[in-house]
């Protein structure tokens, strides 16, 4: 009786594991060479056209174009951000802690009531954001080219403007997502031997950067492998925001038209399942290939360390 | 401990402009950090004129005005006085049914933790503690699941609830968060850990393989449950894309975040005040728990990060 024990403690994982990871991945795939739409009986088969269009509309490449930007400033700013915190909480004897409190709270709060509130921060008339501004205007702030502009013409529309939209959302992105590799860099840090220090102090290591660049820096690289990695992957998901801001379109020229945003819009309000499909397989491939580049990477690492 | 040897490093003397410099920067970012926190504080507590105009300061004066709707539903001026604060949270209970929305997302976050517990628990004992045919391959199988965001696919899992007849139903929203891999992985080495000799023993009492599980395993898992708890009850409490995919027409399904976003469309010019109320009561108890057992939240979030 026992030799049969493990088929019933394996059994359901191993089902719900195919049924709900496994075989939406093979649905996706087959989906995406077809025009399909719910409601319909059948649908026809379409080869590659769908992946065509992904890679030769402007639509999409307006896509690419705002989830890449996203990421590439959300991930430097949120590891940088994450990391400077770390460092600078970790070198206070006290009160380190009460920082990383207050830096750890957007995390814990949901992003789409947050999202809203920031919307309304960033109201262009009542909101706190631009009234603050407008404050500063007529003091030596205006000797700032960009500032006088806000206080001659008004300050931006952050949401709304095509200009800014993309950065006013990678920023809160920013806002909510640092603390969190704050919290991975701070034990990172606390796993570094206090001996190496001292060792390379006896070596001539004198300023903080030399310490840094000669042990901090090192010992904190399988810490940062792991944390580029999950804000990469984090980054390519972001959808909240977007939706609460944009629910249609994408924002201004669809200059926030992100990748998920696309998935949710052609294939569920559209209901344009064959495109939703070939986009969910394109992304599946991005967030693959950087979680095996991240093991990868940990694996070599581990192996001469 | 580490904490003992820093102040030999730093001379006592030095209460240096570095120390200051270091503290300036921290409080800036903490002001950044804390802004919408203040704001949406500060507003669920505000009458609508005071927030039009930018008047009141942080609590607002707190005098009572007269709302314009309850008057026009035919209540004598006199009765429609309220105060600020009541104001904007008795809206905001009272507009959408706040209360139970809160309520699906405590059901929907329980029913997904507890599933996910009796899914991956004995699937976690098997993979560390049993010999079997084909064991190594099921391990397989859970690190390259490890890969796939369940966000990601969402499309097709839609469409398979589609087909099945269960989108707007709570089982759409708590079915494809049944299957933790990660809580398989984590509980796997976690057990790991626990002596072989323990589980010899309960064999030898003539326990069965599946009251091991509940009986011996279970109890010494307890602080990698809390902190999965906190992990899985964290995500799901605040997730908002996959309510908002599967859960399109029938209100009395929503869950918090969707409430939340509810009120942001229909919001009518003057509506912050209870917005923000809304935002608040959302967020508030997560805020409040984290603040309560930091530590163990911090273990719990950033478990991802153990491996």
């Amino acid at each position: 009786m026992r030799s049969y024990a493990h088929m019933w403690f394996i059994g359901p994982a191993l089902f719900l594991m195919v049924v709900i990871l496994l075989l939406p991945i093979g649905v996706a795939g087959a989906l995406s060479f077809t025009d399909y739409s719910l409601g319909n009986a059948g649908a026809d088969f379409v080869g590659l056209k769908n992946y065509v269009q992904i890679f030769t509309r402007s639509t999409y490449e307006k896509m690419f174009g705002a989830t890449f930007r996203y990421v590439f400033v959300v991930v430097p700013l949120t590891v940088g951000l994450g990391l400077g915190a770390a460092l600078l909480i970790n070198s206070l004897g006290r009160f380190g802690d009460f920082y990383k409190t207050i830096y750890f709270l957007p995390v814990m709060a949901a992003l789409i009531a947050m999202a809203i509130v920031w919307e309304f921060a960033l109201h262009p008339t009542i909101g706190f954001v631009n009234t603050t501004l407008e404050r500063g205007c007529g003091t030596w702030l205006e000797a700032w080219g960009w500032y006088a502009h806000g206080c001659a013409e008004g300050f931006p529309l952050w949401l709304t403007d095509r200009a800014y939209a993309i950065w006013t959302v990678a920023f809160i992105g920013v806002w909510q997502g640092f603390g969190f590799n704050m919290v991975l860099y701070l034990a990172g840090l606390t796993s570094i031997p206090r001996e190496l220090y001292h060792a390379a102090e006896l070596d001539g290591a004198k300023t903080g950067w030399q310490r840094f660049r000669l042990v901090t820096w090192p010992m904190l690289g399988p810490t940062t492998v792991f944390v580029v990695t999950i804000s990469l992957i984090r980054s390519f998901q972001v959808f909240d925001m977007v939706e609460a801001f944009y629910p249609q379109g994408g924002g201004p020229s669809k200059s926030v038209y992100v990748m998920m945003f696309a998935i949710y819009e052609k294939g569920i309000q559209q209901n344009l399942m064959g495109i939703g499909a070939a986009i969910t397989v394109v992304f599946l491939g991005f967030v693959m290939v950087l979680t095996l580049i991240q093991r990868r990477l940990v694996e070599r690492r581990t192996h001469y360390v | 401990m580490s904490e003992a040897t820093v102040p030999v490093a730093a001379p006592v003397v030095r209460f240096s402009t570095t120390e200051t410099l270091k503290h300036v920067v921290l409080i800036l970012g903490a002001v950044i950090v804390l802004l919408p926190f203040y704001v949406m504080v500060s507003y669920a507590l505000k009458s609508p004129a005071e927030i039009m105009q930018g008047t009141g300061g942080f609590f607002g004066s707190q005098e009572p005005f007269r709302d314009e709707y309850c008057v026009k539903l035919g209540n004598p001026a006199d009765d429609c006085l309220v105060t600020p604060i009541a104001y904007n949270f008795t809206t905001a209970f009272g507009k959408a049914p706040l209360l139970r929305y809160l309520l699906n997302g405590v059901v929907v976050t329980g029913m997904i933790f507890l599933i996910q517990v009796l899914v991956a628990l004995p699937c976690a004992y098997a993979l560390a503690k049993l010999r079997f045919w084909g064991r190594e391959a099921v391990f397989g199988l859970v690190l390259f699941c490890l890969l796939i965001p369940v966000h990601a696919i969402a499309l097709p899992l839609y469409i398979m609830l589609a087909k099945l007849g269960l989108t707007n139903t709570y089982a759409a929203l708590v079915v494809p968060w049944t299957i933790s891999v990660f809580g398989i992985f984590l509980m796997r080495q976690f057990f790991m850990t626990v002596p072989d000799d323990l589980i010899d023993a309960a064999r030898m009492d003539g326990m069965t393989e599946f009251s091991i599980i509940w009986r011996v395993m279970l109890p010494t898992a307890v602080p990698a449950l809390m902190a999965f708890a906190i992990f899985s009850v964290v995500a799901h409490w605040n997730d908002y894309f996959w309510p908002r995919i599967v859960i399109t027409g029938d209100r009395s399904l929503f869950t918090p975040p969707l409430g939340m976003r509810e009120f942001k469309g229909d919001v009518d010019g003057d509506n912050f005040g209870p917005m923000m109320a809304t935002a608040l009561v959302i967020v508030t108890p997560l805020v409040v728990a984290f603040l309560l057992a930091q530590r163990r939240f911090i273990e719990g979030i950033t478990l991802s990060g153990m491996k």
